[in-house]
């Protein structure tokens, strides 16, 4: 059904007509197959980048490109969520180290009555872990995670547009989002 | 159709449908291609590091100027002088990071495609390239 479909689209696509298709000498078939080796086919994974925006799956079952429009759009909504990735691992660095440097801060040596040095709010694990910072830590890595994974599952289509809006969402994100930590945050020194 | 284990082979299809392997000098080649790039991610992690330390030191200094000279600065233009320019040279320093980025995240999802071919000496090869070029990159970090 799919295939017959995207058959049809295919010879629309190519400009040619049903007679074409009646000639012995021509076969639609292997034709289709030599002059698109970069086509879906039927739900087949592609193994080689290829420009197609006809019958590319998106991660989703109800979420087939068939168009240049949607395949326009699948683009920016990728370079978006690539982008999104980018801030969001960022984001989560500025966070931890705000929360670590609130703990140092929190837990400094204070000296108490009668010459006692009490450690103030030192916190057990069990109590950091229970901790709103730590929580939305775990929220954010979740989150994380499943982009990621998206991220790779969308370059794995081996789709070039999809690819290219992967790596441009990264390099437009990392632009944008770490133009400040290049000024506020030390960069940790890598040799002692 | 696409694999599903590992299997030693010397014909494979990678990433491009022109880069079609099917000898054991056209392995051999692809191989060392791909630990080529599998060593060059490795030595743009460092590079990476080491431009945002260079960075640092290029930018920073201006950017203490700036500070120590505002209080005292009174002319308008003298101000927006070095400010510009600082500005353009943090922007030219923070777009060569931005691109180093970009071909550290293209290159990583090169290798994780060529090692989903489950080409197993692909695979070696990528392990190779990885090691070789950690082993390289992570001691230039040091140098100044």
């Amino acid at each position: 059904m799919a295939h017959a479909e995207h058959h049809e689209a295919h010879m629309a696509h190519m400009g040619h007509n049903m007679t074409d298709s009646t000639s012995p000498t021509m076969d639609p078939h292997a034709h289709h197959h030599a002059t698109t080796p970069g086509h879906m086919h039927g739900g087949m994974m592609e193994m080689t980048f290829h420009f197609s925006y006809h019958n590319v799956p998106l991660l989703f079952s109800g979420l087939v490109i068939n168009t240049a429009g949607e395949m326009a759009g699948a683009f920016v909504a990728i370079f978006f969520l690539a982008m999104f990735y980018e801030g969001l691992k960022i984001a989560r660095e500025s966070l931890l180290r705000k929360s670590q440097v609130s703990i140092r801060y929190n837990s400094m040596p204070v000296p108490g009555q009668n010459g006692t040095v009490l450690m103030e709010t030192h916190k057990t694990v069990g109590q950091q872990m229970l901790s709103f910072p730590h929580l939305f830590q775990t929220i954010l890595h979740i989150v994380q995670v499943v982009v990621s994974y998206f991220l790779m599952l969308i370059f794995m289509t081996y789709n070039a547009y999809l690819c290219i809006a992967v790596a441009l969402g990264a390099g437009a994100g990392y632009f944008f989002f770490s133009w400040k930590k290049a000024v506020v945050v030390d960069i940790t020194e890598h040799c002692h | 159709m696409m694999p599903m284990h590992f299997f030693f082979s010397d014909k494979v299809i990678l990433l491009f449908d022109f880069w079609d392997v099917h000898s054991v000098g056209g392995m051999v080649l692809s191989v060392f291609v791909i630990m080529i790039l599998t060593v060059l991610y490795e030595g743009i992690k460092v590079g990476k590091v080491k431009l945002i330390q260079q960075a640092k030191t290029a930018v920073a200094p201006s950017i203490s100027r700036e500070n120590l000279g505002e209080p005292e600065g009174t002319s308008v233009n003298s101000s927006v002088g070095p400010t510009t320019s600082s500005l353009k040279k943090r922007l030219s320093w923070h777009l060569a990071e931005t691109l180093l980025h970009m071909i550290q995240v293209f290159l990583g999802y090169l290798v994780m495609l060529a090692v989903m071919s489950y080409n197993t000496w692909i695979f070696l090869g990528v392990i190779a390239g990885s090691a070789i070029g950690y082993y390289v990159a992570y001691p230039l970090l040091c140098l100044r």
